[in-house]
């Protein structure tokens, strides 16, 4: 009766032989269940498959796998960085996006590789397919139409932390629960999701989909005790692109030559000449004089007291930046689509309100809309309970990853999916659970942001958060991340673990090469024409320290030393960034190696700080109880902790440390060994 | 890349990094009291210990042999002025007490000499005065200390931090204080505009000219630094010596007791009566800059029963005294109880008093005395005067000159920083950013750390950034 209700969109056929009994078209047991399909599902589902688990992925509606709920792109400054740390671990969105982007730009060109920002405008049928399909062609994974009404947990594991474990779900219209090691949620929106337009009011996550959650909201609140939080969100209304005088907006082209999201990818789908341009305008005076009438009308802005700090809508932002232009963005949704996506012209008020306000703008005097915009308030669990491998503390074998932790962007969900999915199968498999060090990937920097400090307001990417953003460039996002995926996480594939280490080789090779041909400041003055070198006369230069220099370009080395060096022209951009780089990394690489040793020292999730008998401060008890880090680092960063607390954390956490080790080496000793291999910190590869 | 998290019970323990978890870094300190001394001890530890040595002692060949001292001229690395004579010690690690390259300089104890000696040890590239508690956390990460001593060192840092805390917050409220603050927003803005710029100045409007406006801001404020860093004696000079506050209610005798004009005439002994107009706060702020606190009592008010007044004294210095969170509880040893008009008690009902109060833990010790009378007087200045000579040994105890000599290094390392906004500036923003970031961080190292979200603040404040 079950399979009846449910449609299964593909099953693996391995899989699917030893299960399959009677009319059921499922499975009863999988290794990981992920729910939810979006940014942060799919990468989930898609990552746990990849390390091998038997994973199965419940959705409320299949078509709209892999649907752009908001903006039709992807990527840009810090958020282009995410993709490519995805890709680099093997995820889906950077190919998606090569496969659907429509117009291609690296924002930031000017100032400076470490903070390009790679975007694509999208188009979001081209995007949702190649998920869709990504996913039918993925082994071990199921995809299963429903609606999850209920989590199972159990007793905990006593030998693990936690004071519950996941068994699996149940959907709302099933009676036979499926099972399975770990969950993944990823609802987005949806949990006790409402959405706001005008004065109404309705229950929901996105418009035109089916409410839900509200048991798995309860399961959340009621039988594992998560503390969750309230947040909002807004989008846009669509516009009917003839409607629009494009000829009263900016044309912004795209860039000439495209350069792909992925590190697998040489060439985008959507050839340099097809691309599509998307155009700038700017708010008005008149503008500003509709948001002040309606206001009495926005039931989401009259709520929106304790907002973010940033303007999440252009109610907030004429409110709170009154008298100003602000930007809009016309963006195309597609090639074939004849509808206009207006970045920047997020709003709440009632629908002919919003028709009335695109009016006050030149270019759209005659616009159309064809779907109103609308805003989203919905609960996310304080991300403070989770582990770094963002399983819930509480819960042994409960991840969960996006919106519901508290993040926005499409970018930050897939990051946290991928990572939770790796998570998930790990756990499911037998394996220990992963942490991202916060000095070697912004995926590290998002989730210890999450689960060390939580959050106040949406949670987005910016490169300012990373403190090493030198080095996490998105231009070596393979090198940082590729090889470990496929040696120790297990979610690269070979193929594109053997692509990348050939890179790696091929420029370490090059960097020798060039570190090679040495010559005095004269000699090269004399080799490479007019060029500018502060060094005196007599010094020795390689070509290496030779491409420090703003006008020195590896092409010009190449031709100076074509026997040597014109063998490694495919790395000419990647050696040029890394050779003005290094310097500032190898700098910063001490301090990496203090977060990195702080990071390894764990600590244990079930702490009674506020009993602990060493001499700690009421105050920094109370901070440490209610945060519970993770780690030694975490602690550090925690606001009011002092120094002299860390180390009485630290000397009280290694004595009982000891004394369990002591105890374990009775019991197992022959397991030490592999312990004290895990808790070393590697050393920081720069290049290799 | 990745960390394991050991989250099963076998692996709950903790592991202690296998190398020093700072190790580069070359680092120096005075380790011996202020105050009159004969000898002062200044020690340096890290791989540069040698080149210091070197450069320092005019050890051009080779080393001394380790651990035996050495009759040498110290003179300034950069000027090769003559500072002072005196003995100089090698121990190459892993045999010092951090176990790296270690050096001691054996000086005459003048704050004159300390100081030139301290700021010529801050001028040398790669080495820096040490944060507190450093060199005993470097042991700690060589294997050098036992777990018995590790239990100390936790109370060792808090009582550095507290030591560093109180010097800072003397300062911050001086001219100095407010000048570095200055410095340290002004740092934060242009930061925050920088970084504006490099993460929404695609998306937004980020006005034209945000870059300009920080690249006078920061020329700016190099010039401002390094003018400052010149001429030290336009700044203000560093309140030295051991700071004591006299604390109590209303007509509880404190200006009485300055009065008896026998508060200890030892030098470096700030007296500073507090005022009840100067309100509680300001009272409390007092008492928190302050090396040692006479908390004054009307003797005439404690409770009859001897056995009630540990607990009255108990409350009455929690009301006096900042929280235990600012480092102050009454069993500090930085307070004395001074139980006033002791004449005006009668004589058994003192005496049993004395007895229970007689070494009661929790408790400074309490002095019974009369100001009008000058009974007791004599006790409690011996008492006191024990406790003012302890503190002047104590290197922890407002050591301006160390102080300065961290101070100069900090603001050297940020303009040096700066340099690197300029450098980079036209070239790659990224690394001009790094630049600002690195001078922020060496500013915050005097005046508080400044967090990525502290940024974001003023962005989000300063600009209209979208979702």
């Amino acid at each position: 009766m079950l399979a009846q209700k449910l449609h299964l969109l593909r099953h693996n056929v391995l899989s699917f032989v030893s299960s399959r009994t009677g009319s059921d078209f499922t499975r009863r047991q999988y290794d990981v269940i992920v729910v939810g399909g979006g940014h942060a599902g799919t990468e989930a589902a898609a990552a746990a498959a990849r390390l091998g688990a038997e994973t199965l992925l419940i959705t409320q509606k299949i078509m709209t796998i892999g649907a752009l709920s908001c903006n039709p792109s992807l990527g840009g400054v810090g958020k282009g960085q995410l993709v490519r740390e995805v890709d680099a671990l093997d995820g889906l969105c950077g190919r998606a996006g090569d496969a659907a982007g429509v117009h291609f730009s690296i924002l930031n060109r000017s100032k400076g590789p470490a903070v390009w920002g790679p975007r694509a405008q999208l188009d979001r049928e081209r995007y949702r397919q190649f998920i869709q399909s990504e996913l039918l062609s993925t082994p071990r994974l199921t995809v299963l139409e429903g609606s999850v009404d209920e989590l199972l947990v159990s007793q905990p594991n006593p030998e693990e932390p936690g004071h519950h474990r996941v068994t699996g779900i149940r959907l709302v219209d099933g009676s036979h629960p499926i099972l399975s090691s770990s969950v993944v949620l990823t609802t987005g929106t949806f949990l006790s999701g409402s959405l706001f337009m005008g004065q109404t009011t309705s229950p929901g996550g996105r418009m035109g989909d089916a409410q839900s959650c509200a048991g798995l909201s309860y399961t959340l609140k009621e039988t594992l005790g998560l503390r969750v939080g309230r947040l909002r969100t807004g989008t846009p209304p669509r516009i009917v692109k003839e409607s629009v005088d494009l000829s009263l907006a900016q044309l912004q082209a795209p860039d000439k030559q495209p350069t792909p999201f992925s590190f697998l990818n040489t060439h985008t789908r959507c050839k340099p000449e097809e691309q599509l341009p998307c155009y700038l305008t700017h708010t008005t005076p008149g503008v500003e004089r509709v948001v002040r009438e309606s206001v009495h009308l926005n039931c989401h802005i009259q709520q929106d007291a304790k907002g973010p700090r940033y303007c999440p809508s252009i109610e907030s932002r004429v409110l709170r930046f009154p008298g100003r232009r602000h930007q809009v963005w016309l963006e195309p949704e597609g090639l074939t689509s004849d509808l206009l996506y207006p970045q920047g012209l997020s709003m709440t008020m009632p629908p002919e309100l919003q028709l009335r306000l695109l009016r006050e703008i030149p270019a759209l005097h005659r616009a159309e809309i064809r779907t109103p915009g609308y805003g989203v308030q919905y609960d996310f669990v304080c991300p403070t309970q989770l582990t770094p491998s963002l399983q819930v503390k509480s819960t042994q074998g409960l991840f969960l990853a996006g919106q519901i932790n508290g993040t926005t962007g499409y970018e930050e969900a897939a990051a946290q999916g991928l990572w939770a999915g790796v998570n998930a199968g790990r756990t499911a498999l037998s394996l220990p659970p992963m942490a991202l060090s916060r000095t070697q990937s912004y995926i590290g920097v998002l989730i210890d942001d999450l689960v060390g400090r939580g959050v106040t307001e949406p949670y987005r990417m910016f490169t300012s958060r990373a403190e090493f953003r030198t080095y996490l460039r998105p231009d070596n996002a393979d090198l940082r991340l590729t090889p470990r995926g496929f040696e120790e996480v297990g979610c690269v594939t070979l193929r594109r673990y053997k692509k990348a280490v050939s890179v790696r080789d091929g420029l370490q090779e090059a960097l020798m090469a060039l570190q090679s041909v040495a010559l005095s400041s004269t000699r090269w003055r004399e080799k490479l024409g007019n060029i500018s070198l502060s060094e005196n006369k007599s010094t020795t230069l390689n070509g290496l320290d030779l491409l420090q220099y703003k006008d020195v370009s590896f092409e010009m080395l190449a031709s100076a030393f074509p026997e040597c060096l014109s063998q490694y022209f495919e790395y000419s951009q990647r050696l040029k960034i890394e050779a003005v780089y290094r310097p500032h990394c190898e700098k910063q690489s001490r301090e990496m190696e203090r977060i990195r040793s702080e990071e390894s020292l764990s600590l244990p999730s079930d702490m009674d700080y506020l009993s602990l008998p060493v001499s700690l401060s009421q105050e920094v008890r109370e901070i440490l109880d209610r945060v519970r880090p993770n780690t030694l680092g975490a602690a550090t960063r925690l606001p009011g902790m002092t120094p002299a607390g860390i180390i009485h954390l630290l000397n009280y956490v290694l004595r009982t440390g000891q004394r369990n080790r002591h105890t374990e080496h009775r019991n197992r000793s022959s397991q030490k060994e592999g312990e004290k291999g895990q808790l070393c910190a590697s050393n920081i590869p720069i290049s290799q | 890349i990745f960390f394991v998290h050991r989250a099963s019970p076998s692996a709950r323990g903790l592991c202690i990094p296998t190398r020093a978890v700072c190790d580069a870094e070359t680092i120096f300190a005075l380790s011996s009291g202020h105050g009159r001394c004969g000898v002062a001890v200044v020690r340096v530890s890290g791989p540069a210990s040698s080149m210091v040595l070197r450069n320092m002692a005019g050890l051009t060949q080779a080393l001394p042999p380790p651990r035996t001292a050495l009759l040498r001229r110290i003179t300034d690395p950069k000027s090769k002025e003559l500072l002072d004579r005196g003995l100089v010690l090698w121990f190459k690690g892993p045999h010092s007490f951090t176990g790296e390259d270690s050096a001691e300089f054996h000086i005459h104890g003048g704050p004159a000499v300390i100081t030139a000696v301290l700021q010529a040890l801050g001028s040398l590239e790669g080495v820096r005065p040490a944060e507190a508690g450093e060199f005993t956390r470097r042991a700690f990460h060589a294997g050098k200390l036992g777990l018995t001593e590790v239990e100390g060192l936790g109370d060792l840092i808090h009582a550095e931090t507290e030591a560093q805390r109180r010097q800072a917050l003397r300062q911050m409220d001086g001219e100095l204080g407010r000048l570095y603050q200055d410095w340290s927003y002004r740092l934060k803005r242009c930061l925050a505009h920088v970084e504006a710029f490099i993460d929404f100045s695609e998306d937004e409007l980020i006005e034209d000219g945000v870059l300009n406006q920080v690249d006078s801001s920061v020329r700016q404020l190099e010039t401002e630094i390094e003018r400052h860093l010149k001429d030290e004696r336009r700044g203000e000079r560093l309140r030295t010596g051991v700071q004591v506050v006299i604390a109590g209610a209303t007509n509880a005798g404190k200006s009485s007791l300055l009065n008896t004009h026998r508060v200890p005439p030892s030098r470096g002994t700030t007296r500073r009566p507090l005022v009840e107009r100067e309100g509680v706060r300001r009272a409390r702020q007092r008492v928190e800059q302050a090396d040692l606190t006479l908390v004054v009592v009307d003797s005439t008010q404690l409770p009859p029963d001897p056995q009630l007044v540990a607990a009255f004294l108990q409350q009455h210095l929690s009301t006096v005294l900042p929280s235990p969170e600012a480092g102050m509880t009454a069993a500090s040893d930085k307070v004395l109880l001074v139980l006033n008009k002791s004449d005006l008690v009668p004589e058994e009902q003192r005496e049993r008093t004395e007895g229970e109060l007689r070494e009661r833990p929790g408790l400074p010790p309490a002095c019974f005395l009369s100001c009008s009378t000058s009974t007791g007087l004599e006790d409690f200045l011996t008492v006191l005067q024990s406790r003012v000579k302890t503190l002047c040994g104590d290197p922890l105890s407002g050591a301006p000159s160390l102080t300065q000599a961290r101070h100069r290094a900090h603001l050297q390392q940020s303009v040096q920083a700066l340099n690197q906004y300029h450098q980079y500036r036209d070239q790659d923003l990224a690394l001009a950013a790094e630049g600002v970031r690195l001078a922020l961080t060496h500013l915050g190292r005097i005046t508080g750390r400044v967090g990525a979200e502290e940024i974001l603040d003023i962005i989000f404040r300063d600009f209209c950034i979208g979702k």
